[in-house]
Order: C-alpha cells, then structure tokens, then sequence
C-alpha cells in the first residue's frame, strides 16, 4: 500500500508533517502582520517612508529564499543576534522569520493592491466629510481590501506551504527532511517520496479547493 | 580575499550553471507545458482528466521535493532504458526536478492566456471551416502567447530563484560555489549578501522588464487571475 512506510516510521513522518504545519502556520501569521505593516508603509503620504517599504518589498522578492534563510542561520549570529545554531529551536527560529520575511514581501504587495483598488473618490469624500487619515484608512479603506485580498492571501499561503520544504535545508526535521532520513536509513526512495508527496497533496490540495470557493464566492471586478 | 580574481572566477562558474539550468528547464517545460495545457482544454475526457491531474499535482507540491527526488532516484529511474551502470548527470537530474514543476505552471499560465480570448473568436473561425488545430495554430495561441509573455517572465524569474535548490543535490550552482567559499574563508555574511545582490539584479530587472511589457489588451479578469496564478506557484 503507498505511504505505508509512514507507519513504520511514525515518528519520523508525522512529526515531520507536524512541524511543517507550524511552520505554515506561524510563517503566514508573522507575513500577515509584517506585509499590512508594509503595504502601510507603501501608502503613507510621507516620502521616505514609502521607499523603505519598497525597497523591502523588491528585496526579498527578487532574491531566493534559500540565500535569506541561510543568511538567517549562518549570518545573523555573526552579527551578534542570538539565531545560534546550537539548538532546534534556534534553527525553527531562524525559519519562521525566513518565511515571514519572504512571504510578507509578497501580502505586502497584494494589500498594497487592495488597497490602492478602493476608489480615490470614496477617500476624497471621506475626507472632507471630516474622518482624519487614520479614520478613513480604518473606516473606508481597510474593510473594502479586506474582501478583495482574501483569495490572493489563499495564494500565498499555498505557496508558503510548499516553501516551508526549504527550512530543510538548515536542518529544521520538516515532513521532506523525514522523508530523506527515511531514504537514508531503508534506501527504499520511491516509498519514503511518495509518502511525503501524498501527505503534502494532503495539504495543499484541500487548502487550493477552500481558495478556489473563496475566490468564486468573493471575486469583485470593479 | 575578494581582491582574488580566482574568487570571482568561481562566482562566474556558478552563475553560468544557475543560467544554464534556468534557460535549459524553461525551453524544455514550454512545450510540455502547451502540450498540458491543449490536453487541458480537450473535449476528450480521458486527454483532459489526465492533464488536470498532472498539473493540479504538480503545482500542488515544493519544487525542492522534487528536485531532492531526481537527485537521489534520478539515475535508477532511467536504468531500464540507458543500462545498468547509467548514471544521471547531476545537472541533468535538476533540470528534471524543475523542468517537471514549471511545465506544470506555464501549462496553467497559457490555459489562463487562452480562457481569456473571447469565444467569438473561435467560434468565427470554427464557422469559417478552420478545424481545430487550425483554429489553435492560426487564431488562437497567436494572441494568447503573446498576452501571456509578461507571465511567463515572471516565471522566469521564479526559475531562476528556485535553481538555487539544486545546490542540495550537488550542482556548483552560484549559491553552492558561495557556501564553499565562505566554508573556506568563514565569512558567510559578505559572501551570502555578494550572493544575493547577483540574483537581485538579475531577477530585479527581469521582473521590471516583465512589467513593462503589456503586449496587446487584457482584460482586468484576466490580469487578476494572471496575478494569481503566480503568486501560487512562487516557490523560493
């Protein structure tokens, strides 16, 4: 039976799926929170402030995740940052900042999009009916976004799903990294591969269903 | 250490490979990719459930699994056919492990270019006595290709970012040259940003290139689910 190897190695295989779980799980909430703080940020009236945000945002799109999380691991303990590579859980650290830095670039974009979408006229009218800045962006803009970037944040989290494969890389023990021990220890490849591959389709397949309902139900073409 | 031209020699080598695997696994997924697509689109039912099996799988799955998979199985995969001691270039497993996940995604990205061409078209040219491949061949994925050509930049870009994973499977790729020189001289953080601003700049003005790129009119429909698509199929 495919993926019965699974069972042999319980510990190996569903720890590894456990981790990659958290990892999703905590990398998209820490993306969710750093890429709105950005898309602010890319918004704001305030010149210099916008072209931080940019510079984060092209940055971290346009270079490979794997350098940033080898950066993360190798190179911030250099720096006097206590990322050490000594513990598990300094490596698991390591990782989840890699992927809220990578996928926040991306949610910042997406809700930089959302809301610019909102139309001008809406913030022109609410501005002159007296709501300040931060009243309209809370009031007004904000609440329109929310709706229109639910399915393209869907997007992201399925790619941050399969991203997370990369924190094997820098020894986070992640459903692929249980997978290659299994293969090293039994040379039984086509097994140990195919679970891995069964229990990530377990993953992302019904998380791709949910977006494509969200994105039906939600889609608005202005 | 840098003032060493031999360093940066061996940076040079490294990026040769990540363009080589770059250009290798684009060319070899475009017609797969169009082959799924097409099969995609099939009214035959056992071309098309195929093809949306193959595609939905594939992009449903971390690339770097797939690449580790052919770096380890790559060689006794294809034992059978090229005899028993054939053993799989490294390079050549890589390129397989990419070129297998991007065919998936620009089969979705020209899928997407054609669903956006309003029916008239088609059925104009069907009314006209053109058969199907014709329609294809002379209607269709003339315009759809070219609506899709600032996607498949993007892709592109993405391809490039993600051949830095073959460097775990042991192609001298430019990430893997930098880990061995920062192994050697223990200066990680110079050779990493070094590393870095290389893709950067490359993916930087690809990425630019592709934006500016607006050839012929699409649809905003079409522009949102293009935009989709990509942001599902970024992988590292």
């Amino acid at each position: 039976m495919p993926g019965a190897i699974a069972f042999e190695f319980p510990d190996l295989f569903f720890g590894g799926l456990w981790l990659t779980v958290q990892l999703s799980g905590l990398g998209l909430i820490g993306a969710l929170v750093l890429g709105t703080a950005v898309a602010l940020m890319r918004v704001s009236p305030i010149a210099p402030v916008r072209w931080v945000g940019a510079a984060y945002v092209e940055f971290f799109r346009n270079t490979p995740l794997v350098v940033q999380l080898f950066f993360l691991f190798l190179g911030l303990p250099l720096l006097g940052l206590r990322f050490a590579s000594d513990t598990f859980d300094n490596i698991f650290r390591a990782a989840f900042v890699g992927m809220a830095l990578y996928h926040g670039a991306y949610v910042a974009e997406v809700v930089r999009g959302g809301l610019l979408g909102v139309d001008r006229g809406q913030i022109e009218a609410a501005r002159s009916l007296g709501l300040s800045y931060a009243q309209t962006l809370r009031e007004v803009q904000l609440p329109q976004t929310f709706r229109a970037v639910i399915p393209p944040l869907g997007n992201i989290a399925i790619a941050l799903v399969k991203n997370t494969s990369l924190a094997s890389t820098i020894g986070v023990t992640d459903l692929l990294f249980a997978a290659e021990i299994v293969e090293s220890r039994t040379f039984r490849a086509g097994e140990a591969f195919l679970t891995a591959t069964l229990l990530y389709l377990a993953l992302t397949i019904p998380l791709g269903l949910v977006v494509n309902g969200l994105e039906r139900r939600l889609l608005v073409v202005r | 250490m840098f003032a060493d031209p031999a360093i940066w020699r061996f940076f040079g080598d490294g990026l040769v490979q990540t363009l080589a695997l770059s250009v290798v696994s684009v060319v070899l997924s475009f017609p797969v990719g169009l082959a799924f697509a097409l099969g995609r689109l099939s009214s035959r039912r056992w071309i098309r459930w195929p093809a949306t099996a193959y595609v939905e799988a594939i992009r449903a799955l971390p690339v770097l699994l797939l690449i580790v998979y052919f770096g380890i199985k790559g060689s006794s995969l294809f034992r059978p056919i090229f005899g028993a001691d054939f053993e799989l270039p490294r390079f050549w497993a890589g390129v397989l492990g990419l070129s297998l996940y991007t065919s998936a995604v620009l089969a979705e990205i020209i899928r997407a270019g054609i669903l956006t061409l309003p029916r008239g078209q088609t059925e104009a040219s069907r009314a006209l006595g053109l058969s199907y491949p014709q329609t294809m061949r002379f209607v269709v994925l003339p315009q759809a290709l070219r609506l899709m050509v600032p996607a498949m930049m993007g892709q592109l870009t993405t391809v490039i970012k993600d051949t830095s994973l073959v460097g775990t499977i042991g192609v001298f790729d430019l990430l893997r040259q930098g880990r061995t020189i920062y192994t050697q001289f223990f200066n990680p953080i110079e050779v990493l940003l070094i590393v870095a601003t290389i893709y950067f700049v490359i993916c930087f003005v690809l990425s630019q290139l592709s934006r500016r790129l607006e050839l012929g009119s699409v649809t905003r429909e079409a522009k949102i689910r293009m935009t989709e698509l990509e942001l599902r199929d970024q992988a590292a």
